[in-house]
């Protein structure tokens, strides 16, 4: 949505909001009073700022690249790490992928008025268009299945636009913003 | 070398007056931000000061290639988000009535007056996520791939997020309308 497309209500508020507020000096001082009680930040020796985190940009060819050798050294240590029969070791831990199965898990909820019903949740951005549920005939039951890797999901559905947590779930508790999530734990195996 | 990258490198060198020029220029947007976000001023000067003082703590970890400022701003939404959650359930109060978009004639979005509160309430009305989403899109006019770095939210879910924030604020205008 371009700026163009705003409805002049939204603009207004937009512009409304985008003027500059006035801040209190005094506060300035302050934020300064407590910045000059702190010991002063001094710059990482050379050798561990080498060992500081850094994104790298790579090009899409090179990315490929990378991409091929990587599932390249993974087949040829899978190789290694199995057996003639394909069976795992006896001792060695199983791979990264054994470790997080991905389960369908199945997602429910009863709202016999609604006529759009959505799972949201950190599985898929909190994006209400990845996961649309579909109604069950005959009933107010609306479904989903989803694959989820092992673990803790937090998520909610939205209802007719409404984001409402899981009636049949634990919740996690206010995130923060006013809303509660509901947790789904997806053990190996899990199907629900 | 940008004027924040040679701040930086001032401060790091024991010069703690070269943090209150980065200070000076950056407090103004950041409280902008902070303000709208959460709704009142005295939160929001807690979040300032606790945003300047670990950046201030954290400086030798800045890395400069990085936008200062994008660094900043990332430590200052998730110290809005902390305060938010502190004081989740605490009643907000508004007091200002928006009489004069009430009142226009025509009912028509021309209200020009310099009311923050009335921005104020409109905006409390978003859910936390949305608002935080509307004001880095249309506030502080960042791209969808700069809210990302931010916020550590995927593209796809920002862009719903302030549409979703739009749809609101147009059902609002349409119940003042039809009122």
């Amino acid at each position: 949505m371009t700026d163009s497309e705003l409805h002049p209500y939204v603009e207004l508020i937009a512009r409304e909001a985008r003027r500059p507020v006035a801040s209190d000096p005094a506060a300035r001082a302050r934020v300064m009073a407590a910045v000059r009680a702190e010991p002063a930040p001094r710059r990482l020796p050379v050798w561990l700022r080498a060992f500081q985190p850094r994104p790298i940009t790579l090009s899409p060819a090179v990315g490929g690249l990378l991409a091929a050798g990587l599932v390249g050294l993974g087949v040829i240590g899978g190789n290694f790490a199995l057996n003639r029969d394909g069976r795992n070791p006896v001792g060695q831990p199983p791979s990264v992928a054994a470790r997080l199965p991905v389960s369908d898990t199945v997602f429910v909820i009863v709202a016999p008025q609604a006529a759009q019903v959505s799972l949201v949740g950190d599985f898929n951005d909190w994006d209400a268009s990845k996961a649309p549920l579909v109604r069950v005939p005959n009933s107010g039951l609306w479904k989903v299945t989803v694959p989820l890797p092992a673990g803790r999901h937090l998520y909610q559905f939205v209802v007719d636009g409404n984001w409402v947590p899981d009636p049949g779930a634990p919740v996690a508790g206010d995130d923060g913003f006013g809303r509660t999530n509901s947790v789904r734990i997806v053990g190996t195996g899990s199907a629900l | 070398m940008s004027d924040d990258a040679a701040d930086v490198q001032r401060v790091l060198a024991g010069d703690v007056d070269a943090y209150a020029a980065l200070v000076d220029r950056y407090y103004d947007r950041c409280a902008r931000f902070a303000i709208r976000m959460l709704g009142n001023r005295d939160d929001a000067e807690d979040a300032l000061q606790a945003t300047f003082l670990r950046a201030y703590k954290a400086l030798n970890r800045y890395q400069e290639r990085d936008r200062f400022s994008a660094w900043l701003y990332r430590i200052l939404v998730n110290q809005c988000r902390s305060i938010a959650a502190r004081r989740a359930h605490r009643e907000k109060v508004f007091i200002r009535e928006e009489a004069l978009l009430l009142n226009a004639p025509d009912r028509t979005p021309n209200w020009t007056g310099e009311d923050e509160e009335f921005v104020q309430r409109v905006l409390s009305e978003l859910d936390p996520l949305l608002r935080e989403a509307f004001l880095l899109k249309y506030i502080e006019e960042l791209s969808y791939e700069e809210m990302s770095a931010l916020t550590g939210v995927g593209v796809s879910a920002l862009k719903m997020r302030v549409k979703r924030a739009c749809d609101r604020l147009r059902e609002r205008w349409e119940r003042i309308k039809n009122d």
